[in-house]
């Protein structure tokens, strides 16, 4: 680990003030990815803005027709909360499938999301279920929030408030781990709700999370596992690696969505 | 007996051209844990040796060095219809999946 200046602001004003301040530097929330990562010296940052004391960045509330999650709630909050469970319960399982139970009491959902690693797992939940992001400056929606590989919408000085998840009526995921990081090498989630039938794809894209259209137009036509015989994957832009080969993880992406829709019933 | 199952179903060295070690960590390197392994029920079959008066002789890694046939050998049985008669280990899902799906073409060629 390099040395680094280390800030634990009080509001997001002040953190968003450093953040501007200082080009260089990064936020910490659970710090699941960026503790390893500055372990293994593969980044430098000047300083770190951890958002642990900033209060009101933790907790769930739901109404009828939303659940919203603040930036700071830990995967393990999120798995146990019955009012998620009893919402989106797919999102909960999702929640409790993250990692181990050390990543889960210390990773959140807006690190998670903020991140994009490609093999993430909320991703694919805030891209299926069309959820809203709520920033320190504006909403954003899941469709514009993922831009790429690493890569969102957030501006240097952004920070993640909260994730706004609409209710669904039908919603799954299911994942096909790494066998050895146990991240995931192909997780679908699909969704059928206020807007519309949607599946997204994590883990499989060389671009990171990503929706599938022709899986989306057959399910809306009809949705069952059976309606997602016979469409294919397009395999130009999907991981290649020493797990699996792009047209494995196109295969392992169909069979996924098909027990995603079985799942969600 | 978990050593010989990861042998024979996930562990593996991968290089690139290069001869670069692309398998180097946990995050790469598959090794067996406990929810890959089932409860296995141990048993002796005892066998006197013929060759020396004490009739006993020295054996160690029994079940590292057992276990890899005994999957392989089920894997190649559960291939049979898709053609199988050998399989490199280890015979990881993507593996056996290109075996299956190797065959199916084939098949539909016909």
């Amino acid at each position: 680990m390099y040395d680094f200046a280390y800030h634990r602001p009080a509001s997001v004003a002040e953190a968003v003030k450093l953040l501007a301040g200082d080009p260089e530097a990064k936020l910490i929330s659970g710090g699941m990815s960026l503790i390893p990562v500055l372990k293994q010296r593969l980044a430098r940052p000047s300083a770190l803005i951890d958002l642990g004391a900033i209060p009101d960045l933790v907790g769930i509330s739901v109404t009828a027709t939303t659940v919203t999650v603040k930036g700071r709630t830990t995967h393990a909050a999120v798995a146990a909360s019955a009012e998620v469970r009893q919402a989106i319960p797919a999102l909960a399982e999702l929640a409790s499938h993250i990692g181990d139970a050390q990543v889960r009491n210390r990773g959140t959902i807006g690190g998670s999301i903020a991140h994009h690693d490609p093999t993430a797992d909320y991703p694919a939940a805030v891209l299926a279920l069309g959820a809203t992001v709520h920033t320190s400056r504006r909403k954003l929606a899941a469709d514009d929030f993922f831009t790429g590989l690493f890569a969102t919408a957030l501006e240097p000085d952004e920070i993640v408030i909260a994730v706004e998840f609409p209710i669904p009526e039908k919603a799954a995921y299911v994942k096909f781990p790494n066998p050895a990081s146990r991240y995931a090498m192909v997780g679908v989630f699909v969704a059928k709700g206020p807007r519309g039938v949607r599946v997204a794809v994590t883990g499989a894209g060389a671009n990171g999370v990503f929706r599938h259209a022709a899986m989306e137009e057959a399910l809306a036509k009809s949705w069952s596992p059976e309606a997602l015989e016979g469409i294919s994957t397009p395999t130009e832009d999907l991981n290649n690696d020493i797990h699996a080969s792009r047209e494995y993880r196109a295969h392992l992406v169909g069979v996924m969505a098909k027990r995603a829709v079985a799942k969600a019933g | 007996m978990a050593q010989g199952i990861g042998q024979a179903l996930l562990e593996t060295r991968v290089h690139d051209e290069a001869g670069q070690f692309l398998s180097g960590s946990m995050m790469d390197y598959t090794m067996p844990r406990a929810d890959d392994m089932l409860n296995i029920p141990v048993d002796n079959a005892v066998t006197m040796c013929t060759h020396n008066p004490l009739r006993v002789k020295g054996c160690g890694e029994v079940g590292a060095i057992r276990a890899p046939p005994a999957v392989i050998c089920a894997v190649v049985d559960a291939l049979h219809d898709y053609g199988a008669r050998h399989i490199d280990m280890p015979a990881t899902s993507q593996k056996i999946w290109r075996r299956i799906s190797a065959s199916r073409q084939h098949l539909a060629a016909e």
